[in-house]
């Protein structure tokens, strides 16, 4: 007889006594509750993982019971397939300025709801496009924010060799590079997270005020946005509270997205995501690796708008292999090749030395006698007409072509469209810095070229 | 609206909010009830009617038990726990612990916390009492259906075994802490934790160190139960199981600060 209270169990079969049953009833509820569950949370969820939802209901309710229910949870489980009831809701938009900003993108931008571009930015559309020139070159020159002496990652033979970066305080530094040129490597150093084989890092701003922004930003997919921007607010600036997420949350365009899971966002957002858990801090310093890299073309717009319109207000230093980008918003910048910096500098400065002594010269009537004009002249290389309005003129030097166009254009009495450098960005200059060397005649033309480059463009 | 802002504009995050909502907004929480409750349940019910539970699948082959006893109904769940338990538990913390296996959350983690243990302490403190919760659970359930189906256990050695167990499964935590500053994938975290701790009662064959390992507390609720140890007679195993518990969350702290990503 055994010691429980309610005796032997019947021997026939698996006929267990009426109590014995009741004893197990705890095992069966929990399992039927499990089952149930799982089978709420699939009807629930806009889709499953692994397979569609009607052949996980089938393995819910068919497989072994809980076996089924516990290879849905792990396996099929779509975590981010739904909103978030218990998640703040849409953070408000903040007032409207009281003056329509001049500075707003043009209608079709597609800016974000409630982005801090959207409601309104300093910027002047120009200005958050086009990189100032005399930020670096001419201004009174600013405290260097970041600097490293002799920084070197060592990877046996590959990694980051004797940088010696100098970011001004205030500036929008963007850091260029072919794949592997060490771009991460050296924004891992800055941030911390790397340590260097030899050499320094100084920084003239706190730690804690430095904020990173990886090229893949990642978070735990069953938190909220807000969550994840308060949880950064909370790390590196406790006092700031709610109102600091919620900013933070405006900036980056991602105000209305407040409640919703992360696993349900898209790159872009996550990526936006990544920005506003930089910002909620109110960094001094922004690291921002290849912070455009997932984004779509009017994403990425509202990215470097973003970026350029911290200029002069935090440091940011940013890396990107898409150079039309450093060049829009970065008033210097570092040119790496295999982990050595081979240029650094003012991006003007730096398209003006490589700029080729080449211009594409609009007409507004007959080009063969301009043509012809050009072609007799002793600064002259070649004059190649393009198309029936347009010739190409190269020329010994910068200030060669850009005395003598205007001149030979008004000796022909023909009028002028448009006269503008060819390729005159920073993708020539890289090519030019980086592949080939830089045209012996171009720089004869450097320092001339910045001043008087302007004249040449649009002259009627 | 107002109220909508209000909501907004509250700041509730933390370190520590983080890792509870891990355990709810996951499967972790329900998956660690589950299990514990689940054998807790089932395993005095298996040793009760084991007899018939055989002869029924054994086609009329007849196998003879003696009666179970109380010890017994609590020692199965011991046993299982210690297994499947285990590694649902080491499985779990690893997830929670690897953070360092995606790069872009170890670098918005890392490049906040204003030091490792700030990360590492939230992570083993929750994963451990929320083990030690389900494995009390677990136990309490076992007890119930115990007493109902078999008869009482007595209650101190039910309760001493609750603080062996919960003890041994922090224990488990703090190895996969420790692993998870080794390696950084969360496979290789859970592989090597559950290597170290299904091999280490091996080393308890051991006669002269059998009493001082860790892995004796797993093992520790089906003695006390049956009368056969007193709680006392586990002192060694729990000074040692707490020296190796801070040892192991120490030298994870140290290993995760010096590590780059």
């Amino acid at each position: 007889m055994h010691p429980g209270i309610y005796g032997p169990a019947t021997s026939s079969g698996f006929n267990l006594p009426s109590n014995a049953l009741v004893a197990l009833l705890p095992v069966l509820i929990l399992v039927v509750a499990l089952d149930a569950y799982c089978l709420v949370d699939l009807v629930r969820a806009k889709s499953a993982r692994g397979a569609p939802k009607i052949v996980w209901a089938i393995i819910i309710l068919l497989v072994s019971a809980p076996i089924g229910a516990i290879l849905y949870l792990f396996l099929g489980r779509n975590r981010g397939g739904r909103q978030d009831v218990r998640a703040p809701g849409p953070v408000p938009a903040p007032p409207q300025p009281a003056r329509a900003p001049s500075g707003a993108l043009a209608p079709g931008s597609a800016l974000a709801p409630g982005s801090a571009l959207a409601a309104g930015s300093a910027l002047a559309p120009d200005s958050a496009l086009v990189p100032e020139t005399t930020a670096g070159a001419g201004a009174a020159p600013r405290q260097p924010a970041v600097t490293t002496r002799a920084l070197t990652k060592d990877y046996g033979g590959a990694g980051l060799f004797d940088v010696g970066l100098l970011v001004p305080e205030g500036s929008v530094y963007g850091l260029v590079g072919l794949n592997g040129a060490g771009k991460t490597t050296l924004l891992s150093l800055l941030a911390g997270t790397r340590h260097p084989t030899r050499g320094t890092v100084t920084m003239t701003v706190e730690r804690n005020r430095v904020a990173v922004c990886p090229d893949v930003p990642e978070f735990d997919g069953w938190l909220t946005v807000f969550e994840v921007v308060d949880l950064a607010g909370s790390l590196v600036a406790p006092g700031a509270g709610g109102g600091a997420v919620a900013a933070a949350l405006r900036t980056a365009g991602l105000a209305d997205s407040a409640g919703r899971r992360v696993a349900g966002l898209s790159r872009g957002m996550i990526q936006r995501l990544g920005l506003a858990c930089a910002l909620v801090g109110d960094p001094e310093l922004l690291l921002l690796d290849e912070p455009t890299s997932a984004l779509d073309p009017a994403g990425r717009a509202e990215m470097l708008g973003l970026v350029a319109a911290m200029r002069g207000r935090r440091t940011v230093i940013f890396s990107s292999h898409i150079l039309a980008d450093v060049q829009r918003v970065a008033d210097r910048v570092g040119i790496l090749r295999d982990g050595r910096l081979l240029y650094q500098g003012p991006t003007r400065e730096l398209i003006d030395t490589y700029l080729r002594p080449s211009w594409l010269v609009r007409l507004a009537g007959e080009t063969a006698p301009v043509a012809a004009a050009m072609t007799g002249e002793r600064w002259t290389t070649k004059v190649e007409t393009i198309s029936a309005d347009t010739i190409r003129v190269d020329a010994i030097s910068v200030e060669a072509g850009e005395h003598g166009i205007p001149a030979v254009i008004a000796s022909c009495g023909a009028r002028q469209v448009s006269c503008e450098p060819a390729a005159a960005d920073l993708e020539s200059a890289f090519l030019a810095l980086t592949g080939a060397e830089p045209l012996a005649s171009a720089r004869a033309g450097t320092g001339a070229g910045a001043g008087t480059q302007a004249s040449l463009i649009g002259v009627p | 609206m107002t109220t909508m802002i209000q909501t907004a504009n509250r700041s509730r995050m933390n370190l520590w909010r983080l890792e509870w909502l891990r355990l709810t907004r996951t499967p972790r929480a329900l998956t660690l009830g589950a299990v514990f409750v689940f054998f807790g349940l089932l395993e005095p019910a298996m040793s009760r009617y084991q007899s018939q539970i055989f002869r029924h699948i054994g086609n009329g082959l007849r196998i003879s038990f003696p009666a179970a006893t109380p010890a017994q109904g609590i020692s199965s769940y011991a046993s299982e726990i210690s297994s499947i338990g285990l590694i649902v538990v080491v499985v779990l913390a690893a997830g929670a612990l690897s953070f360092d296996s995606h790069h872009g959350l170890a670098t918005f983690l890392r490049t906040r916390a204003g030091n490792m243990w700030q990360l590492l302490a939230p992570r083993a403190v929750v994963c451990a009492a929320a083990a030690a919760l389900a494995y009390t659970a677990g136990m309490l359930a076992a007890w119930g259906q115990t007493s109902l189906l078999i008869g009482a256990p007595a209650a101190g050695g039910v309760l001493a075994g609750m603080l062996c167990g919960a003890v041994y499964l922090a224990f488990a935590v703090a190895v996969t802490a420790l692993a998870a500053s080794i390696v950084r994938s969360t496979l290789a975290t859970a592989g090597i934790s559950l290597a170290v701790l299904l091999l280490l009662p091996v080393a308890g064959t051991v006669r002269a160190v059998s009493d001082w390992l860790p892995s004796t507390l797993a093992s520790a609720p089906a003695s006390l139960v049956s009368g056969a140890h007193q709680l006392s007679h586990y002192g060694p195993a729990f000074a040692v199981t707490a020296v190796a518990i801070a040892a192991a969350l120490l030298i994870a702290t140290l290993r995760l600060r010096a590590r780059e990503i």
